[in-house]
């Protein structure tokens, strides 16, 4: 179901009449420039994002800034962090849109996901639990171990986040190549239009000879 | 002209052709997915303590603390920034170093880089260190870094299918006078740019049809100078009000805008190399 909305969404939305007419989806990939701006955007866009958070995540971690309280370096600093974030999350959806189904089969990307909601849980039990007793140490150069495992936690996830974000860009698991059974299964291969080719494991001949 | 390292080196083209076969290129090449994460990870490390650092010298951001403060706390962080974009940008560029010879997007990268390195060693942290006091030396640093910047800035506005690249910087120097600028400043700036964006959509899809590049391009040029120009006079204005509450120099606040954006042209022009 998900996938015939992309499908939709990548060649009918927007399309109008005629042989050469475009989706608004075909329409942005295929732009001169905007598509070029938006991708440039969301990667500029991480060194307010995640340059930013980076910083908060180490003042948790008790690591800079431990002699300023914690509530000033939040306050002053993730208006920054969140204003980034829906840049990124702007133009994110933007390059999504301009290729919906190759993003679909895509296990870089989907592993992406998972990363951006872990951080996301983690930001929300931080602020619904962690914070409840913060001004206990808001000013301790080093807060309690709950706090910094919360930190780390972040700044782990989105450390994958970028990582998996770059490798979304090289075909290594690509649908339609020779990739191994998992592979296949897990970015839906089977469905998608380069079909699923299995990657037979070597034999022992074949190993001797690389 | 398209500026580039072969315009301005021809006779090394052989030394550069053998650059991915040597030592440790040849081992990069086929990590340089993880290279380029490293590359990425150290442009946002850099990014994030460039931008705390230096609005505290324009006068927002971290306000509680003084500048000295911020410098003391992020500068090794920086360091490992700046020392973290210069090693996995040397091994990606050895292994891919053809392509770089050719780009002036890469010439761009390599100006921008050479006045960030001058603009946040030589002003904006000495500056910082200092609590905002400008000294003559910083004064040097900020021109000598701010005139390389331009330069490089001259040769990403003319450089053939690069220039659209300079919408990050402007977009990047637009939100920051948007967030320092207060008051009335702030909003007859910000009126300004919704005036300019309605006029860059009328005018390229009403005025001027969408499909005729031919006429579009000066009319786009003309366009974004006049946003450059906007977005000037705002941080200038900014920057030498008089305002009781922020006391701080104007050429710490001056030195503040321009070390974030010459990091901001770097990485613009470093994300153009593959588009153009």
């Amino acid at each position: 179901m998900i996938r015939d909305f992309l499908v939709w969404l990548q060649n009918d939305l927007g399309k109008g009449v005629g042989d050469t007419a475009q989706s608004w989806s075909e329409a942005l990939l295929g732009s001169l420039n905007l598509w070029s701006l938006l991708e440039g955007t969301h990667l500029l866009t991480l060194m307010l994002f995640a340059g930013t958070i980076f910083v908060v995540d180490l003042r948790l971690l008790g690591v800079t800034f431990r002699r300023t309280p914690i509530s000033v370096v939040s306050d002053r600093v993730l208006p920054l962090t969140v204003a980034g974030f829906a840049l990124m999350v702007a133009t994110g959806s933007a390059l999504f849109f301009a290729k919906p189904l190759f993003y679909y089969h895509n296990i870089w990307f989907r592993a992406k996901l998972i990363f951006l909601a872990a951080a996301m849980i983690n930001i929300t039990v931080f602020h619904l639990r962690a914070q409840r007793n913060r001004l206990a140490w808001d000013a301790a150069p080093t807060p309690p171990l709950t706090t910094r495992t919360m930190a780390a936690l972040s700044l782990l996830s989105w450390l994958a986040v970028i990582i998996l974000g770059r490798f979304m860009a090289y075909d290594w698991l690509e649908c339609g190549k020779p990739i191994p059974h998992w592979a296949n299964v897990m970015q839906a291969c089977k469905a998608s239009e380069k079909g699923a080719v299995e990657r037979l494991p070597l034999t022992k001949l074949q190993v001797r000879a690389s | 002209m398209k500026i580039t390292f072969e315009l301005l080196f021809p006779t090394i083209r052989p030394w550069v052709e053998h650059l991915d076969r040597v030592w440790p290129a040849y081992i990069v090449k086929p990590q340089f997915a993880s290279w380029e994460v490293l590359h990425i990870l150290s442009l946002v490390i850099l990014g994030g303590t460039s931008i705390l650092m230096n609005l505290r010298l324009a006068g927002v951001g971290l306000k509680e603390e003084p500048p000295s403060e911020i410098y003391r706390n992020l500068r090794r962080w920086q360091d490992l920034g700046v020392i973290g974009i210069i090693v996995s940008g040397g091994l990606i560029g050895m292994a891919n170093a053809e392509r770089l010879y050719d780009s002036t997007a890469f010439v761009v990268k390599m100006i921008c880089l050479a006045a960030g390195v001058i603009l946040t060693y030589g002003a904006s942290r000495p500056i910082a260190r200092a609590d905002g006091a400008v000294s003559r030396r910083d004064m040097f640093f900020l021109a000598a870094g701010s005139g390389l910047w331009l330069v490089g800035l001259w040769i990403f506005a003319t450089g053939v299918l690069i220039n659209p690249g300079l919408f990050h910087l402007l977009t990047a120097a637009a939100l920051m006078v948007a967030l320092i600028a207060r008051g009335r400043l702030r909003q007859i700036f910000l009126v300004g740019l919704a005036a300019w964006i309605a006029t860059q959509l009328y005018v390229t899809h009403v005025v001027v049809s969408p499909d005729d590049l031919a006429r579009l391009d000066p009319v786009n040029k003309a366009l974004a100078g006049v946003l450059a120009a906007w977005i000037l006079g705002g941080a200038v204005t900014q920057a030498t009000m008089s305002n009781p509450e922020d006391q701080t120099d104007r050429w710490a606040k001056m030195a503040g805008y321009v070390s974030i954006l010459v990091w901001v042209s770097a990485a613009a022009a470093g994300r153009w190399i593959a588009f153009a």
